[in-house]
């Protein structure tokens, strides 16, 4: 009885009580990601199989062997082709957009609505539909374009186009969520900027390149930061429409990361080596954002 | 002040209707295509010409989905993958985010920048070792192996922080002279302030769970326990065998229960974008 009220006691003084209330997260957090940031660190110096058959300690031979592999060199180059095309598409986009809709009316608010639809689906079932649509003998699209004059458009199966197929089917699902931060951005912007730039008899156009786009700077660099990071570890989109293909045009790092690890040959070593080299270059692009989101919050 | 628009201004908004007119066909119209196609006969979805509409609807494509591939079994783990993971992540965020707000104690803010720490790693990287350590600790193909490394997200400690520190000071002070334990404070007095904060985190995870594809993918080997993301991109991924209508039936089925809820969360969905802003 003493016990437990020394207990109820000890646990009631609040700079007690808070490792209570950090415990399940700490422990979840420890456990399954920063063990495996750690191991993954480690696993990419060795030598390893998923049937842990010649497992060793190999150094950086791993890292030697991806910058001699054609493959991880195009996974790369497709990564990059994709963020360096799907990030601006999708921020010009959602900002033209943002910009058409940020007042408040009936029309604005159904079409935000709208265009926030694709955002909630998953790219497994967007993947599937856009397939289907595309597919050069059933689909409807490839019809109606024969119909005008564009033959034999191969989208997901050419490979020419199945990179920017896959790039425009981002940008599709992904640009209501890139307009949706911008709005909130752009309502955030006092009124009274655009009030006495009217009283000048500045236009809409010159409002939006003198107010809007200098205001926005901060969110749009947010977004730009956060669209690149998201880009730079595409993969579901790929997984479900071309698996890399055609020829390896679409395969992305992930893709290759996935594909390495967990089918033939079952590489983890060489696996999480990839995803070091990843990891590398998110974190050289990430940095300087976390770093102004700290000091603002702290 | 008056206002006269100039013709430019005019022609300009005429333009912007028309614009959004069109790309608001081009985002609805692989879905309501979509809708429709589930429900049309196989022969007819590989018809040419094509055509959207088509002239009969029957539910063959549902039956052949769920007679192909467990997708009842897919239903059932997805949602419980998905409410189960969601609901300790916002509970443990929730916690977390608590102490790290409102309570002082000894490491906090080396404890907070390994919780931020972790936000910016991403699952990628991860990903193998934890497929390992899963696999060490009998995980693997299991509920509570797909559901507990997912139940609690630095992300979700970080927004809870910063809900839970816009509360006036007073509050806990009150709790305590009114003899509440620590618990009951953040249980009675503090978490039910910060539910807008709990309903944005709670769609947050939801959304990101339901839909998530390359997590469940690697930690269920077996058919029986794939999500929906996860079981049909595989069924898909086997073209030569399969129909179209099914893979439409099933890709329908599997965004539905997310669509219902933004009719009525709308406000949450959007709000758990802005106030994020990270990609899981």
């Amino acid at each position: 009885m003493n016990k437990l009220k020394k207990w109820k006691n000890f646990i009631n003084k609040p700079g007690n009580a808070a490792y209570l209330f950090l415990l399940p997260s700490a422990v979840i957090l420890i456990v399954f990601a920063v063990v495996p940031l750690i191991a993954s660190l480690i696993i990419s110096l060795f030598h390893m199989n998923i049937f842990f058959t010649g497992t060793g300690f190999v150094g950086l031979a791993n890292f030697k062997a991806a910058f001699t592999d054609s493959r991880f060199w195009n996974a790369l180059w497709n990564t990059v082709i994709f963020v360096l095309f799907e990030v601006p598409l999708q921020i010009v986009i959602g900002l033209l957009v943002a910009n058409a809709l940020a007042s408040t009316s009936l029309f604005n608010k159904a079409a935000r609505s709208v265009f926030f639809l694709p955002v909630v689906c998953s790219m497994a079932a967007v993947g599937i539909t856009w397939s289907i649509l595309l597919d050069s003998n059933i689909g409807f699209i490839p019809y109606v374009l024969e119909l005008i004059g564009i033959k034999n458009a191969a989208f997901f199966r050419g490979a020419s186009t199945a990179m920017p197929t896959v790039i425009a089917m981002t940008v599709w699902k992904n640009f209501g969520y890139t307009m949706s931060i911008l709005i909130v951005g752009i309502q955030g912007i006092s009124k009274s900027y655009y009030e006495a730039s009217e009283i000048d008899g500045a236009g809409k156009v010159k409002q939006f390149f003198s107010i809007t786009l200098p205001l926005l700077k901060d969110t749009l660099g947010f977004c730009l930061i956060t669209n690149t990071i998201g880009s730079l570890q595409v993969f579901d989109q790929v997984y479900v429409t071309t698996q890399g293909g055609p020829q390896y045009r679409t395969e992305t790092l992930v893709q290759y990361i996935y594909k390495t690890g967990f089918n033939q040959p079952y590489n983890l070593g060489y696996a999480s080596t990839i995803s070091v080299l990843l990891l590398i270059l998110i974190l050289f692009i990430s940095l300087p954002m976390y770093k102004k989101m700290f000091m603002e919050k702290e | 002040m008056k206002k006269t628009k100039s013709a430019s201004d005019t022609l300009l908004s005429v333009i912007k209707y028309i614009l959004l007119t069109f790309i608001m066909i081009i985002v609805l119209f692989p879905l309501i295509w979509l809708a429709i196609s589930a429900f049309k006969m196989e022969k007819e979805i590989i018809s040419f010409p094509p055509s959207v509409l088509g002239t009969k609807y029957t539910l063959k494509s549902f039956e052949r989905i769920f007679s192909s591939i467990p997708m009842a079994k897919y239903i059932k783990n997805t949602v419980i993958f998905a409410l189960g993971s969601t609901f300790l992540s916002v509970m443990f965020d929730s916690m977390t985010g608590y102490a790290f707000a409102r309570l002082n104690f000894k490491g906090k803010h080396i404890l907070f920048i390994l919780v931020l720490l972790t936000m910016m790693v991403p699952f990628q990287v991860m990903m193998i070792p934890l497929f390992l350590e899963s696999n060490a600790l009998g995980l693997l193909d299991t509920y509570i192996g797909l559901i507990l490394p997912k139940a609690t997200s630095a992300f979700g400690i970080f927004m809870m922080r910063s809900y839970f520190a816009s509360l006036p000071k007073e509050l806990e002070e009150a709790g305590r002279i009114d003899g509440l334990s620590e618990f009951g404070i953040y249980w009675k007095i503090m978490f039910p302030l910060v539910i807008p904060g709990v309903l944005t985190l709670t769609i947050f995870h939801l959304m990101n769970n339901w839909n998530d594809l390359l997590y469940p993918l690697m930690m269920t080997s077996s058919t029986q326990m794939r999500t929906l993301s996860a079981g049909l991109a595989l069924f898909v991924g086997d073209h030569a065998t399969t129909y179209y209508g099914p893979q439409l039936a099933g890709a329908l089925l599997s965004v539905l229960p997310l669509l219902i809820i933004y009719i009525f969360f709308q406000k949450y969905f959007i709000t758990s974008v802005t106030t994020s802003g990270m990609k899981e």
